[in-house]
């Protein structure tokens, strides 16, 4: 079976855990769900956790729609999936209540929001719908690393500039560059990393230039 | 199929819209059921480490050491019999006994008697309030008591923690859903330092001011809140010229500060009167 995204030989593991890592990126090639992502990642723990409360929803919810997909009808598909992605979300968020109440505390009300997530969807619509269990299971753990490295290298840059600290360990006195921890800050976090992210698979690729797969972002 | 979008669709028939319903109302059966098998094995380490944060909350609060006895009092209301229930069990306990006693509405006892604690609560019974209550060498240390008042959306829930003589050691807002920023803003750290030092009178003529507050009031009030080594000498040398004078407001939470030490001043009032009945039927607990 092949897709308008994958012509040709069904992809191996590896190639589609490294397309969701690199060449279709959530956050530095696809540009989705940025929103949160400039949210929540003013630390690399807080970036951390929403991370892999993403790829375990991404994983989950990827699982269950190439399972069901012969018993949803294709008029209320997207109903159907967002009830599949909610039902996760509140799993997991349950989880992590139970499990890690400090952190909870700071992250708990995104991780409720993981269900509005652009990316989680798209996957399912793209992907999930149209392809068998192994390949689909490998395209969720990709896309959910890819958005999960993001976020840590967002969280990492951020906490340094802006705080001056690493996972909470402070290395500088004071606050260098507060801007970075603002909002704002935020978005140009983003953009420096995607620029960086483009350089480096520029070089990395001996000048083929990566393509333009992405019409900008939007959506939350 | 990825242009079936673009495709005029057929109309809908009967046996459709039937398929359809069918499809949803799966997702949404199989759904719920996910969601109830992850809740009953979830709840219980919430609960777990909700208690734990509690626990730590009043120990932090009274400035315990690891010697101090902490009992629960939960309080019930009976509607069928018009009664109040007090029920006094060791903080966190599932095993042992529980203290019962209950007393009518115009404060007579009408009962006392041991039940296993961590039983479950009947339903004719109605959550009104819980205390904890902190005892070293059979004398009460010191008192936590939970209260509610009306925030500027929701219900505000409080903890205040006094002394043996109803005098405030400290406040915290456990829950609010005011707005940050704003309304949330009184769960500033030296916000609640205000109450700390006055006695239950003082805190039942309580009121709120809008005035700016005195700059090296509010220093100390950090201070004491930061933990500061001086932070207790500073705090201590203002509050006999501060102690009468009103709760200055937190700016943008006016109505959150009023609401705060309402609250503040019914939970003092309540639990003093409680207080005075149910000590003499606590003594074994303690």
């Amino acid at each position: 079976m092949s897709t308008v995204l994958h012509p040709g030989p069904a992809p191996s593991a590896r190639q589609l855990i490294l397309n969701g890592i690199f060449a279709e990126n959530p956050v530095f090639r696809l540009a989705l769900s940025l929103c949160p992502a400039v949210a929540v990642t003013t630390t690399v723990l807080n970036g951390l956790l929403l991370g892999v409360a993403v790829l375990c929803v991404q994983v989950l919810s990827s699982v269950t729609v190439t399972l069901a997909k012969r018993l949803i009808h294709p008029r209320v598909r997207i109903p159907v999936y967002t009830i599949i992605i909610a039902v996760w979300v509140s799993a997991i968020d349950m989880s992590l209540a139970a499990f890690t109440p400090a952190l909870y505390a700071q992250v708990g009300l995104y991780v409720k929001l993981i269900v509005a997530f652009a990316i989680i969807i798209s996957r399912l619509e793209v992907f999930a719908s149209r392809q068998p269990l192994a390949p689909t299971f490998f395209d969720g753990l990709g896309m959910g690393l890819g958005f999960l490295l993001a976020l840590v290298t967002i969280g990492a840059f951020r906490e340094l500039l802006g705080s001056g600290s690493f996972a909470g360990i402070p290395l500088a006195p004071g606050k260098p560059l507060l801007f970075f921890a603002l909002p704002a800050g935020g978005f140009f976090s983003i953009a420096l990393l995607m620029a960086l992210f483009n350089w480096v698979e520029r070089r990395t690729q001996g000048g083929r230039a990566g393509p333009a797969k992405s019409a900008g972002g939007h959506g939350v | 199929m990825s242009l079936n979008v673009l495709q005029p669709k057929p109309r809908l028939t009967g046996r459709e819209i039937a398929r359809i319903v069918l499809s949803m109302s799966l997702a949404c059966l199989v759904g719920a059921a996910v969601l109830g098998v992850v809740y009953l094995g979830t709840d219980r380490y919430r609960r777990a480490s909700a208690a734990a944060g509690e626990r730590e909350a009043v120990r932090d609060m009274l400035g315990l050491d690891a010697g101090a006895r902490l009992i629960e009092v939960r309080q019930y209301l009976a509607s069928a019999t018009r009664q109040v229930v007090y029920r006094a069990a060791p903080f966190g306990a599932t095993t042992g006994a529980a203290h019962e006693v209950t007393f009518t509405l115009d404060g007579a006892l009408a009962g006392e008697r041991d039940v296993p604690a961590g039983a479950p609560v009947t339903r004719d019974l109605a959550p009104l309030g819980r205390m904890f209550v902190a005892s070293r060498a059979g004398q009460p240390a010191g008192f936590v008591v939970q209260g509610e008042t009306r925030g500027y959306k929701a219900p505000i829930r409080l903890f205040v923690a006094m002394k043996p003589d109803f005098e405030i050691v400290d406040m915290r807002v456990i829950e609010t859903t005011d707005d940050p920023g704003l309304g949330a803003e009184v769960a500033q750290p030296w916000f609640r330092e205000q109450y700390v030092g006055r006695t239950a009178e003082e805190i039942a003529r309580l009121d709120v001011t809008k005035d700016p507050m005195p700059e090296d009031w509010k220093a100390a009030l950090v201070a004491l809140a930061r933990r500061a080594p001086d932070g207790p000498a500073r705090h201590g040398a203002l509050l006999e010229r501060e102690r009468t004078k009103p709760i200055y407001a937190v700016t943008g939470a006016t109505i959150s500060s009023r609401a705060v030490t309402e609250g503040v001043r019914k939970t003092v009032d309540h639990f003093r009167r409680r207080w005075w009945l149910l000590a003499p039927h606590l003594e074994g607990s303690l």
